[in-house]
């Protein structure tokens, strides 16, 4: 039987004070744990990207209608195999146009393809800084991305492009703290 | 007190001679070989504590099967709301069939799915009699969609989620450790 001796040094014609704690139990609580654990463990973490529909709804009745200059949106094309478009709109003004060569940077694991473009994500970064509206700590709304795409485009290619700009992060205030996120809402236009 | 050596006396019934000295340590190695416990303990503990950081209260997202689901760095948590599943050419709404996407495959043409549709809408019905009162309607569902699957088919199901009254799509996917850039 295992134990733990906690030695304090008895002297013949008394009772020992030597003790022992009985490790079996801890053993059998450990063992059990670890059972459990191993059991439920999850070893894929699964997780989600966000991409609105925007899809206008009829005009709320309760709330005062005024026409006000519509927010500056990225349109990002991903329709040629060469290249990226990114387009600055402003409602139907195009303000600026730049295009970004498309490298695909794959990598395989196990049988997923795992598709970044990180080109894009830097080139992403820089045109927010330039040309975002929503660029400061105290801004609740976000900056709009549209992501365009043929039909042929593969869905990993597809998600490759919102992990990308999402990459783009600004500081959020929320009362007391400040935190990191995603600088843009990703818009999936259907057209 | 102190420990004894046992006397020959106790072993009197052993009839093997060799078998007694033995016992009675008598020049050769003891028999009882003590097995430390110290190392075993810190070796489960460690076990466990480790265990126990990687451990998720919310279990595991049930993921449809031949979907090979793409992988993202910069994702966010999964909430709870309607799985809509493309596995092959079947659709699934929460692991029950919802139609199929051979004709927009043949087509080659965005269309809705019109099981998908209705199915998701009468969700929806559901949430609104299930949650009467000021709240909200989340309009959240989540796409598992393998990556190979075309752009014309995910729009087409995105398309049928939004004209459900399910504007908030999400895509899952596999969540990556972020690169250093």
């Amino acid at each position: 039987m295992g134990g733990v001796n906690v030695d304090s040094g008895g002297k013949g014609g008394r009772r020992s004070l030597d003790s022992e704690i009985n490790m079996i139990p801890m053993i059998d609580l450990l063992m059990v744990t670890i059972s459990f654990l191993l059991i439920t463990a999850v070893w894929s973490h699964m997780a989600r990207l966000n991409a609105d529909a925007q899809v206008p709804g009829p005009p709320r009745p309760d709330t005062e209608q005024t026409p006000k200059e519509p927010d500056k949106t990225l349109h990002i094309e991903m329709k040629s195999p060469e290249k990226f478009a990114l387009i600055w709109k402003q409602g139907a003004t195009v303000i600026s146009t730049v295009d970004v060569p498309r490298k695909d940077v794959v990598e395989k694991e196990g049988s997923v393809k795992v598709i970044r473009f990180p080109d894009l994500a830097a080139k992403v970064e820089s045109e927010w800084k330039i040309n975002g509206t929503y660029r400061d700590a105290s801004a609740k709304k976000f900056d709009q991305a549209v992501l365009h795409t043929d039909n042929e485009t593969p869905y990993g290619a597809i998600i490759g492009v919102i992990d990308a700009v999402y990459q783009v992060h600004r500081p959020y205030s929320t009362g007391s703290k400040t935190e990191n996120v995603p600088a843009f809402n990703v818009t999936f236009s259907v057209n | 007190m102190p420990v004894e050596e046992p006397g020959r006396r106790l072993m009197h019934h052993v009839g093997l001679k060799f078998v007694v000295k033995r016992v009675a340590g008598g020049g050769g190695r003891g028999v009882n070989a003590a097995l430390s416990l110290t190392s075993m303990i810190d070796f489960l503990v460690v076990t466990v504590v480790f265990l126990l950081m990687t451990f998720s209260a919310s279990g595991e997202t049930p993921v449809s099967q031949g979907v090979n689901l793409p992988k993202a760095e910069n994702t966010m948590d999964m909430v709870d709301a309607p799985m809509v599943a493309i596995a092959g050419s079947q659709v699934l709404v929460d692991g029950a069939p919802a139609g199929n996407t051979r004709a927009i495959e043949d087509s080659k043409r965005m269309q809705r799915v019109e099981e998908l549709f209705s199915i998701l809408k009468s969700k929806r019905e559901l949430w609104k009699q299930t949650h009467p009162g000021p709240r909200e309607f989340p309009g959240v569902v989540i796409l598992q969609v393998d990556q190979d699957i075309t752009a014309v088919v995910v729009k087409s199901v995105f398309q049928t989620a939004a004209f459900a009254g399910y504007p908030n799509v999400s895509f899952m996917v596999n969540s990556i450790p972020k690169t250093q850039h």
